[in-house]
């Protein structure tokens, strides 16, 4: 890891594991002055000048942490408005997803639309709002626009997209989470005698836990790599984001289970921390894409390869680093 | 706690032109190959294949020159076996030797045995075979009984290996067993290297269930064994074996060796597939790429001098599960009049049949997932 992507990591660590417990409100003022929005945004416009790798690991912190707030969303938007050409509002600015639902909306002073090419800034205040809830208790609200837009703009990004990369590194981070809970739990439970970590079986689970850890980092840590190497993201079947996405909520699929079933019923409790990863992965798996919807982007795709263009494009692709000869 | 941290795999400057390289021999041979030895390529042999990549330079690949090797880097043979595995090149008559034998030598053998092994190991001439498993040590491997006695005109060999791939056409076996008599478990075992066509061996075909010759039992019967024989330290065979057992493990054949059967699916559904096989389809790619991160991960970290033992199960595990899952997938979405007589129903019913062994050679998930549990600290 870089210097300065370290750095960057020790900030968001310290910070975010502050702000674990804290709702919205506290988080946000805190999230807003540390400047992380403006990660994305090159350093000649008065951004961080981050990167895609860079984004990742700060996402990825954030869901460890089981953040309470859009930072992703607003992290994407002010990339997406400065390349529009748009000046960011200040404030938390949610992405809507194509039924106009946004997570944090009404929190948020605006929200990022985008439809048949075109990006459309909405305020919120004006807007009505639908309150609702996702299956980890953060608000997730219909925003229905009223007046007209504060901008707008052609725009070729994907939102599915874009939003399935920060889930994919915030699921890495709260998969994590939730594997270094479970093993502390095995390791101080004492059934039969003895630490249930000391049991075969639960070795075997634990092992299972683990390469399924690994895997959902691999893959997006592959994907940040990929885009800051260019590979576009208007490209509505961007290889790497439909794969990751794809591979991260297979991976939820596998742990969910496993960690619930680990912890016995204190698992299932409000007050102990694993409801707090376990919810957030288990809604974060069916937005922005569930299974079907990126493995018939990626099959479809892969289709049009053939058989034989198949090994070609995934080398191409990771080759792309490669200096020339 | 990070579990698997990555490493970035930087691509060698010659990537495009290795790749380049491997692919176009594979075409010049291609047409010999069957469908069922494409699809498990480094179990399938093709002799004069092995020899063609010996004489490209491609075998021994990292190797030094004075053992008939090319000097490049880990990184350069990693690129190699992808490719060859990608393309389901029959390379079961040099893999182990190249992979493990030669490269065991290397660290340990003396300099009589890497000059005797090595440059015929390098032209793809001289084949190895694993002399691990006994009929009461499998995954208990420290219960090899097969005993070698020193005397003053070598080692006498007795006892029984079992399960050993391609004994049958190999030239020599690295085999542990017990050089101390009366010693029990990890103490007590060397590593010899054994020619089999010494008075005293036998070699037994037994036949496995897609109805093949692939591996064998090989017998010791009062066997002469030169004493120059012994690979590295008397006693040390445990630890060396292990290490041994590490190149086994970390390689991209733990999750590509089906690849030409993903392949054949790709290419017989056509452009357009239906929504469910185009969601399977997707669903591999997903698994064969986040598989190719993790492995390439293992492979950088191997090449910085780390040694990546609980990544390398990880993949192992991993990449076996996903290798086995997939003809049980394609079986259930696609249509059988599809399968019928078609090189993807051949490959479909080898795969199926021969995935079982997947999990087994180089270690079963249980024993891989012990040692992730001891590195997670709970062994
Ligand atoms: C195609 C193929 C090629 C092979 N080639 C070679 C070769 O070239 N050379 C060689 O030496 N060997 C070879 N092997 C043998 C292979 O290494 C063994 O099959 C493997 O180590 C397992 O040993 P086993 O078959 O005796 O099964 P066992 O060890 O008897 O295991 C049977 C089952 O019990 C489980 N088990 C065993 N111990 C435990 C435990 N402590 N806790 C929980 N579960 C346990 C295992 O995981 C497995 O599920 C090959 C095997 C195959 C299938």
């Amino acid at each position: 890891m870089s210097e300065s992507r370290q750095l960057l990591c020790d900030m968001a660590d310290g910070l975010f594991s502050d702000l674990a417990e804290a709702g919205f409100d506290k988080a946000w003022p805190r999230i807003e002055e540390a400047g992380f929005a403006s990660l994305l945004i090159p350093e000649e416009q008065g951004g961080f000048g981050g990167g895609w790798g860079d984004a990742y690991a700060v996402l990825r912190i954030a869901g460890r942490h089981a953040l309470s707030a859009p930072l992703g969303d607003t992290i994407i938007a002010h990339r997406l408005l400065m390349e529009a050409g748009i000046i960011p509002p200040a404030g938390p600015i949610g992405l809507a997803k194509a039924n106009g639902q946004v997570g944090y909306g009404r929190h948020c002073g605006s929200v990022v639309c985008i439809e048949g090419g075109e990006l459309r800034l909405v305020e919120v205040a004006t807007s009505e709002i639908v309150e609702g809830y996702s299956l980890a208790g953060e608000p997730f609200d219909r925003i229905c626009p009223a007046g007209a837009p504060l901008a707008n703009a052609h725009c070729a990004a994907n939102l599915s997209a874009l939003g399935a990369f920060a889930l994919v590194a915030q699921s890495a981070g709260a998969l994590e989470a939730a594997f270094e809970l479970t093993l502390e739990h095995v390791n101080t439970r004492v059934q039969f005698g003895k630490a249930l970590g000391r049991f075969q079986a639960v070795q075997q689970a634990m092992a299972e836990f683990s390469v399924e850890a690994a895997a959902i980092d691999a893959a997006g840590q592959a994907m940040a790599a990929a885009l800051d190497k260019g590979c576009a993201l208007d490209d509505s079947t961007g290889f790497e984001v439909a794969a990751a996405k794809l591979r991260a909520n297979m991976a939820i699929e596998r742990c969910f289970p496993i960690a619930h079933r680990l912890h016995g019923a204190i698992g299932f409790t409000m007050e102990y921390a694993l409801n707090r990863y376990t919810r957030r992965l288990m809604d974060w798996r069916g937005d922005c894409g569930n299974d079907a919807y990126w493995a018939g982007i990626l099959g479809r795709r892969v289709a049009k390869l053939g058989g034989c263009g198949l090994w070609p494009e995934i080398t191409r692709r990771s080759d792309a680093a490669a200096p020339a000869e | 706690m990070q579990i698997f941290p990555i490493r970035a795999f930087d691509p060698p400057v010659t990537v495009t032109s290795l790749r380049q390289q491997v692919r176009e021999i594979v075409r010049q041979h291609e047409h010999r190959w069957t469908p069922e030895e494409r699809c498990n390529p480094w179990l399938k042999c093709d002799a004069e294949f092995s020899l063609a990549l010996g004489g490209a330079g491609l075998l021994g690949l990292t190797w030094p020159q004075q053992y008939g090797g090319q000097e490049r880097s880990v990184l350069e043979r990693y690129v190699v076996l992808e490719e060859l595995l990608a393309h389901g090149a029959p390379c079961g008559c040099h893999w182990i030797a190249d992979r493990q034998t030669g490269p065991l030598l290397l660290r340990y053998g003396s300099e009589h045995l890497r000059e005797k092994y090595l440059p015929g190991i390098a032209r793809g001439e001289v084949y190895a075979c694993i002399g691990l498993s006994e009929p009461n040590a499998g995954s208990d491997l420290a219960s090899v009984r097969s005993q070698a006695r020193r005397t003053a005109g070598g080692w006498v060999l007795n006892g029984q290996k079992i399960w050993t791939s391609n004994a049958h056409a190999c030239q020599t076996m690295l085999a542990l067993v017990r050089t101390d008599p009366g010693s029990e478990r990890h103490a007590g075992l060397s590593q010899l290297m054994i020619d089999l066509d010494l008075p005293g061996i036998s070699v037994r075909p037994i036949i496995d269930m897609t109805g093949e010759h692939h591996f064998n039992e090989v017998f010791f019967d009062d066997a002469l064994i030169p004493l120059e024989a012994l690979v590295g330290t008397e006693g040390e065979g445990w630890k060396q074996a292990m290490a041994e057992l590490a190149y086994e493990r970390s390689g991209p054949e733990r999750y590509l060796s089906t690849h030409m059967l993903f392949a054949e699916l790709v290419d017989v559904i056509g452009a357009d597939p239906p929504e469910p096989v185009a969601q399977l389809i997707g669903r591999l790619a997903a698994e064969v790429w986040t598989l190719r991160q993790m492995s390439m991960s293992t492979a950088a970290k191997l090449a910085a001098g780390e040694d990546p033992v609980i990544e390398a199960s990880i993949v192992k595990d991993l990449g076996n599960a996903f290798e086995q899952a997939m003809p049980r997938l394609i079986q259930a979405a696609v249509d059988a009049d599809l399968l019928a007589g078609s090189a993807l129903g051949r490959m479909l019913a080898h795969v199926l049949v021969a995935s079982p062994s997947f999990s087994l050679r180089g270690g079963t998930p249980e024993v891989l997932r012990g040692i992730i549990a001891k590195g997670l600290g709970l062994r």
